[in-house]
């Protein structure tokens, strides 16, 4: 194994020195890409070994900075994010291969190729990392990196304010995450993961509990939980998609990872249970109100950061019941929920990586991100719309889909809450699930918005009267990732005993031989008869039932002719214009749930003198709060304005004034002192 | 026999004392090229406590030190500085943020301030040189003043100048001089500082017809 990470370092290494060193475009892409998805190959084989292996690989290099070792470590849990930070890196760098020549011309391809080799490299020794200093280190170069790449095209209006707005974002959450790490080395006298799980003495229960905090807000702003979510709608869009796959897809995982790392390893597994619902607390506020803000998003990429702010709710939703039950001592029920929550880490990545690099190709062909501009595409991009549908499927979590499998476990677990002692929690936890079920309807209409109104019906501007397919490379990234989404649908029973691995150490309960009934073939949280789902013989119910009517037709419908002819239009000629706009198909939603969004509409209309039946122009404008930013952020920012405004006075812009600052303290310190 | 009695202690007196003049003479002269010989001065009496300390202790380096201290502080940057003048065409400060006469005063009072912090200090000493901390710290201080009371980019870069001296003397003063390597490092540092200013004072020149640093304060939006 330390062979297979040798490889994948040198390959992500070459990816980014190479592609710098020639200046002719062909090399640069084929290096910078190359490398990349080579790596991305090493790394899927060295996740899978790494769950695998019976004892973890542990590599360390000492450093003569004090406390600093570069120790990497890779445990099943560290091997589970490298084996999916290599599954998108490997389908983003094979469509990137195509889909940079969109930035030739304006952005250095081997810049943005190197780039992407160093994020993919960063981000995979973030998960390896077992020293603090070292993560932190890691850490801060993947925001940094992800940063410069949010800004690839800064030349564009507000591409650089999202970039901004991410960097303090993520800097406040590495705040935090420093403040944790200083508490444990406060407990260890060293910052080595090593002394973190085995500390001598026990941290003061206070103490522990300030850490999960700092802790969840340091992880959660990088994960995008609610309220610490508002920098992916600005950032995700504004990067190019492949690198919204990146950030989307395994990015904000890193947090996922960080916040199992802490709680389950470093804190032993040990804590309170309002820490397992708090938890589960934000996860349904981040589930339902990330769906509820996509459904209202007309800019595709947009949209899709909405929904990882729901997803990231849902993982939360299976980590936080997790945790619940392993406060009560129901292990087997907690690796159930943290088994839920990590398999829907690997699906999400899978397929909002494939949506994103979806809406890229989208990009890429039409040149807009905005649905309201597409339509009719899957006549002109039938492999791409395919491919989005797979993914669309998947994120609705309709069977037989790795999206539904994933979310029916974290369903499972929150409702086999009945085992729990307390009441409060008994009641709680079904109200989650509630709360989930509506998550899932709503994606699944924001999903039937986000797939109809781009690709059915007619085009709606030239743009998308002229698309074309995108290059094969594209189509296979795409590809691969529509077929990993199927597959990890299909087959549970692959996936399961691997994560089994993973958390088993973690929760101290094997499932894998319990969930998995039948050979395989049933998932059954607790038994067959208690509730059991299969989703190929799903699958092979929905084939069945779609051969089926293709022979009745065929049977019954014999003598008939078939006559293609356009849709009727009651006589009229069908314009784009008669089509059901985005806006007009979320406006129920928006409704329905005034209070949450407080939309304002206005319409502004201009008749003419003789009669007001004839309208000269009329204006029409729709938008919600966003709330968040109004009553949460804003104030903050208005308050260090307000301070800032307050420090200029003794800002004088006089040079002699400065010197005298610095004499009058020189002198006072020097009396004090003495 | 106490060190303070020893006659080669004496003598190290008697030259930092010479360099505090110096200072006075820095605050109290109007004329910019009058300041940059004083500087020189000051430097030369700075070169000649060095040697004396070396010839007294048999540190070697220290006698590198001086020679260095003699080419850069009293031949390259005085030259400098006195091309930099010519050039500007500028040969007296008439306005001052704080006048010469209560200028002195509070120098005279910064150097009570210096020997007061570094009473408790000095008998802990064992050193030949450790009275002269007290007026290391002095310069150090009424060089700081100068960069503030002045105008004039140049007497605020004399005033820069004499602080390092001030530094360097209390470094031999406390312990016969840092390590060479430093001492190198300092006087690069000291004389790319002078070469800045040098520039500087021509760009300032060019924006606002001017050298007093004052006219920066319009770049405040």
């Amino acid at each position: 194994m330390t062979a297979l990470l040798t490889v994948l370092l040198a390959c992500y290494l070459l990816g980014g020195l190479l592609p710098l060193c020639t200046t002719r475009l062909y090399l640069q892409n084929v290096f910078a890409h190359g490398c990349a998805a080579a790596a991305g190959v090493a790394g899927l084989v060295l996740g899978v070994a790494g769950l695998l292996s019976t004892a973890p690989l542990t590599l360390s290099l000492a450093s003569n900075i004090p406390q600093l070792t570069f120790a990497l470590r890779l445990d099943p849990l560290a091997a589970f994010f490298v084996l999916t930070i290599s599954l998108v890196g490997l389908a983003a760098s094979v469509y990137a291969y195509g889909y940079v020549e969109e930035f030739s011309g304006r952005v250095s391809v081997g810049l943005l190729g190197s780039l992407l080799n160093g994020f993919l490299l960063s981000m995979t020794l973030v998960v390896l990392a077992d020293n603090g200093f070292f993560f932190l280190i890691l850490w801060e170069v993947m925001s940094l990196l992800s940063y410069v790449l949010v800004v690839t095209e800064h030349e564009k209006p507000g591409v650089r304010e999202a970039g901004l707005f991410y960097l303090i974002m993520t800097h406040v959450g590495t705040a935090f995450i420093i403040l944790t790490f200083l508490i444990f080395f406060q407990e260890t006298d060293s910052f080595s993961f090593e002394a973190f799980r085995h500390p001598d003495q026990q941290l003061p229960e206070g103490l522990r509990s300030v850490a999960f905090f700092t802790a969840l807000i340091g992880f959660g702003a990088k994960a995008g939980i609610v309220p610490l979510h508002v920098w992916l709608p600005y950032a995700h869009p504004a990067a190019p998609s492949h690198i919204s796959a990146l950030m989307s897809g395994v990015m904000i995982k890193t947090a996922i990872y960080g916040l199992i790392r802490v709680y389950f390893d470093f804190m032993g597994g040990v804590f309170p249970w309002w820490w397992g619902f708090a938890l589960l607390v934000l996860g349904t506020v981040s589930a339902l109100l990330g769906v509820m803000y996509a459904l209202m998003e007309h800019d595709l990429k947009s949209l899709l950061a909405f929904h990882s702010v729901e997803n990231i709710g849902i993982i939360l939703l299976g980590i936080g019941a997790g945790m619940i039950f392993h406060t009560y001592g129901l292990h087997e029920l907690a690796a159930l929920g943290l088994l839920a929550g990590l398999y829907h880490t690997i699906n999400h990545a899978a397929f909002k990586a494939l949506l994103f690099l979806g809406a890229g190709a989208l990009q890429f062909a039409t040149h807009t991100r905005h649905i309201e501009e597409y339509g009719g595409l899957l006549r002109r991009m039938p492999w791409t719309g395919a491919f989005f549908l797979v993914g669309a499927v998947s994120i609705a979590a309709l069977p037989p889909t790795n999206g539904f499998v994933s979310e029916w476990l974290v369903f499972q677990s929150l409702f086999l809450s009945f085992q729990l002692p307390t009441l409060f929690l008994k009641l709680m936890l079904p109200i989650a699930a509630a709360m989930l079920a509506l998550t899932g309807a709503l994606a699944l209409a924001c999903f039937a918005k986000a797939f109809g109104i781009s690709f059915l019906a007619q085009p709606r501007s030239t743009q998308a009267r002229h698309a074309k397919e995108v290059p094969r490379s594209m189509l296979a990234g795409m590809g691969f990732l529509a077929g990993l989404c199927v597959v990890l649908g299909l087959a549970p029973m692959l996936v399961v005993p691997l994560l089994d691995r993973v958390t088993a150490p973690l929760t101290g309960a094997a499932i894998s031989s319990q969930v998995l009934a039948l050979d395989g073939w049933v998932v059954a949280p607790v038994t067959v008869e208690f509730s059991s789902i299969s989703t190929p013989v799903l699958a092979m119910l929905l084939v069945g039932a779609g051969a089926l009517g293709l022979l009745m037709a065929r049977l019954c419908g014999k003598g008939l002719r078939a006559r293609y002819y356009k849709t009727w239009g009651c006589g009229l000629n069908l314009t784009p214009r008669m089509e059901y706009t985005a806006t007009g198909f979320a406006q129920p939603i928006k409704q329905v749930f005034e209070t949450i969004y407080q939309p304002t509409v206005k319409l502004e209309q201009e008749f003419l003198e003789q009669s007001k039946y004839f309208i000269k122009h009329q204006r029409f404008e729709s938008h919600i709060e966003p709330v968040f930013e109004k009553y949460l952020y804003q104030p903050v920012v208005a308050l260090m304005l307000a301070t800032a405004d307050r420090l200029r006075i003794i800002q004088a812009g006089s040079l002699h004034l400065y010197l005298t600052y610095i004499f009058v303290t020189l002198v006072l310190l020097l009396l004090w002192a003495g | 026999m106490p060190a303070s009695t020893h006659l080669g202690s004496q003598l190290v007196d008697l030259c930092s004392v010479l360099l505090l003049l110096c200072c006075f003479a820095i605050v109290a002269q109007r004329r910019l090229s009058a300041c940059v010989d004083l500087f020189a001065l000051q430097s030369a009496f700075l070169a000649a406590t060095a040697a004396l300390v070396a010839f007294l202790t048999g540190h070697k380096h220290i006698y590198f030190a001086a020679a260095l201290t003699i080419v850069i502080k009293v031949i390259v940057l005085p030259r400098i500085l006195r091309k930099v003048i010519e050039r500007l065409n500028v040969s007296r400060e008439l306005g001052m943020n704080i006048n010469i006469p209560a200028g002195l005063l509070i120098c005279g009072a910064l150097v009570v301030i210096a020997f007061f912090i570094t009473q408790p200090i000095i008998p802990l000493g064992y050193l030949l040189t450790r009275d002269s901390l007290a007026i290391a710290l002095a310069i150090i201080l009424i060089g700081f003043f100068t960069m503030i009371a002045r105008q004039k980019a140049i007497t605020q870069m004399v005033g820069f100048l004499v602080m390092e001296n001030g530094v360097f003397l209390g470094a031999t003063a406390a312990a016969y001089g840092m390590p060479l390597i430093v001492e190198l490092g300092v006087f690069f540092d000291v004389l790319v500082a002078g070469l800045i200013v040098g520039i500087y004072t021509h760009r300032l020149q060019d924006a606002f017809d001017s050298v007093d640093t004052s006219t920066l304060t319009v770049l405040k939006e």
